[in-house]
């Protein structure tokens, strides 16, 4: 899901850019209400466990991997707007130091996996699960559904901003400048592609920690950071 | 060993190879990045703008010619600052341009993009016929992605780490923002180090994880506790920058210094730069 440099225009990125600064300020204000400076060790590492996520290979059936994004399940263990930051510096670090993910895309990229993919998710999660006991399953299905939703939306998401480019951006003779597939290729590639493999990664994934957590350490679930 | 078996251990191994692919990419680059070469030796700040003006000209041109003209100038700014050819063309070539080169093939076709005929051919009955349009669109596609790509590694393979992340701060990005930054990229290597001997552990005391399912439970038991072991770590790693002195106000410890050089080089690049688009615009 991560947006190269080029993908999309200079004034889509710009657009995106522009888009996150709001998000980034809220997400600022709100982290310094709730953390304090003794956190702030707290969500550099929250950031780093975003990235090492990745790192860790499913299997999945038919002998295949693929690894989860894991921005729900960070939502969920420290909050939607803690998330937001610490998945913002995750993909930050990707695109500047390992090339993975672009400078230019960067508010692409953060809009839709550090401001769409954990608050849709976290919002889903905190919906079903109410206020059921922190060991419950509902929690897990919870977790499960919350990952499964904001994967689906962040691509969408992604969807829409790549079919959006050759609508905008071609010369008079219809040649693409940049992402060359509309919105009736570039939607359903992203979406059926999250819907039907990449999301059920992502839920197995939250859920499977979620329960675990529950059994290693149920503080997480008990009203506080979740 | 059968094949099905190979499959369903791949988990492991890859998760391994995932994080040696991590420790092997940050430790190359610094070593590039210590290498007394023409990009190293530019102050980190002025290098990161000029990079970025260029990244910005890169993604507005449109001419495939003067975009790929920048790749020949970042090819030549590797050979000065003696990155490996071989590294730089695998870098900057390989992965994300050869999938976008994948994905832009049906664009060529007059049924995927209309136009100009350029070509035709007959292949088990069916007619294709590649268009101009969707020729010229996907040149332009595939060469302002390897041009983008290359200057942002170029940048980090020529820049120390822990200095790009430093000019974050230089360029305004709040201090919060940074600091957390900085800190998260130290405890990467950390973690890396700790998902490989995670599964190196698996590996050796398991071997074979025979069902997927089983696999899942293993990489979700081991990712909870890596969570549980980051939350008892950062109280340890506040105390320890409290010992260190820490206040709440993080300070940079290097200062950077440009130089006429670096003044020229960055002249010069706002000229290249002028230049590029200026062409653009008339042609």
């Amino acid at each position: 899901m991560h947006i190269p440099d080029g993908y999309l225009s200079p004034a889509t990125c710009g657009v995106f850019g522009a888009v996150m600064i709001p998000i980034w300020t809220a997400a600022s204000k709100a982290v310094r209400k709730t953390l304090s400076v003794r956190q702030v060790p707290y969500l550099a590492i929250g950031a780093a466990f975003s990235f090492v996520i990745m790192m860790f290979n499913v299997p999945i059936p038919g002998g295949s991997t693929g690894h989860a994004v894991g921005g729900v399940l960070v939502a969920i263990l420290i909050g939607p707007w803690a998330a937001c930051i610490a998945v913002t510096v995750a993909l930050v670090i990707q695109a500047l130091l390992f090339g993975d993910g672009g400078i230019t895309a960067i508010g692409a990229n953060c809009f839709n996996m550090a401001f769409v993919l954990p608050f849709v998710g976290y919002y889903v999660y905190k919906l079903i699960s109410l206020n059921s006991p922190a060991g419950s399953n509902r929690r897990i299905i919870a977790a499960g559904a919350g990952a499964y939703a904001g994967i689906s939306l962040a691509a969408l998401c992604a969807g829409i901003e790549f079919g959006l480019q050759p609508l905008l951006y071609h010369k008079a003779n219809g040649q693409a400048l940049y992402s060359p597939y509309g919105l009736n290729v570039a939607v359903p590639a992203m979406v059926l592609g999250h819907l039907l493999v990449f999301g059920w990664v992502e839920v197995i994934v939250t859920a499977l920690v979620v329960k675990y957590l529950q059994k290693q350490n149920s503080v997480f679930f008990e009203g506080g950071r979740s | 060993m059968s094949n099905a078996l190979n499959k369903k251990r791949n988990f492991i191994e890859r998760s391994i190879l995932s994080a040696l692919a991590f420790l092997k990419d940050a430790t190359l680059s610094e070593e590039y990045a210590n290498r007394k070469g023409f990009l190293q030796s530019l102050d980190p700040r002025l290098k990161t703008v000029s990079f970025l003006a260029f990244l910005v000209t890169a993604i507005s041109l449109k001419s495939a010619v003067l975009i790929g003209s920048l790749y020949g100038f970042c090819f030549i700014l590797a050979i000065f600052s003696r990155i490996p050819v071989r590294h730089f063309l695998i870098r900057t070539l390989l992965f994300i341009p050869l999938f976008s080169l994948f994905m832009v093939l049906p664009t060529l076709f007059s049924i995927v993009t209309p136009g100009e005929p350029v070509c035709s051919f007959h292949v088990l009955g069916l007619n294709g016929i590649i268009t101009r349009p969707g020729l010229d669109g996907a040149v332009l596609f595939v060469v302002r992605i390897a041009t983008s790509v290359s200057l942002v590694v170029l940048l980090s393979l020529t820049t120390r780490h822990s200095e790009l992340l430093k000019v974050l701060r230089v360029l305004g990005v709040p201090q919060l923002f940074v600091l957390t930054v900085s800190m998260c990229f130290r405890y990467l290597y950390l973690f890396a180090t700790m998902v490989e001997n995670i599964f190196t552990a698996i590996k050796s005391r398991v071997g074979v994880v025979s069902h997927h399912r089983h696999g899942q439970n293993v990489v979700a038991w081991n990712l909870a506790n890596t969570w549980n072991r980051t939350t008892q770590m950062s109280e340890e790693v506040y105390m320890a920058m409290l010992s260190r002195g820490y206040t709440g106000e993080p300070r940079l410890l290097k200062v950077f210094h440009a130089t006429l050089k670096d003044w020229v080089w960055l002249c010069c690049a706002v000229i290249i730069c002028a230049g590029l688009f200026y062409r653009g615009q008339i042609l």
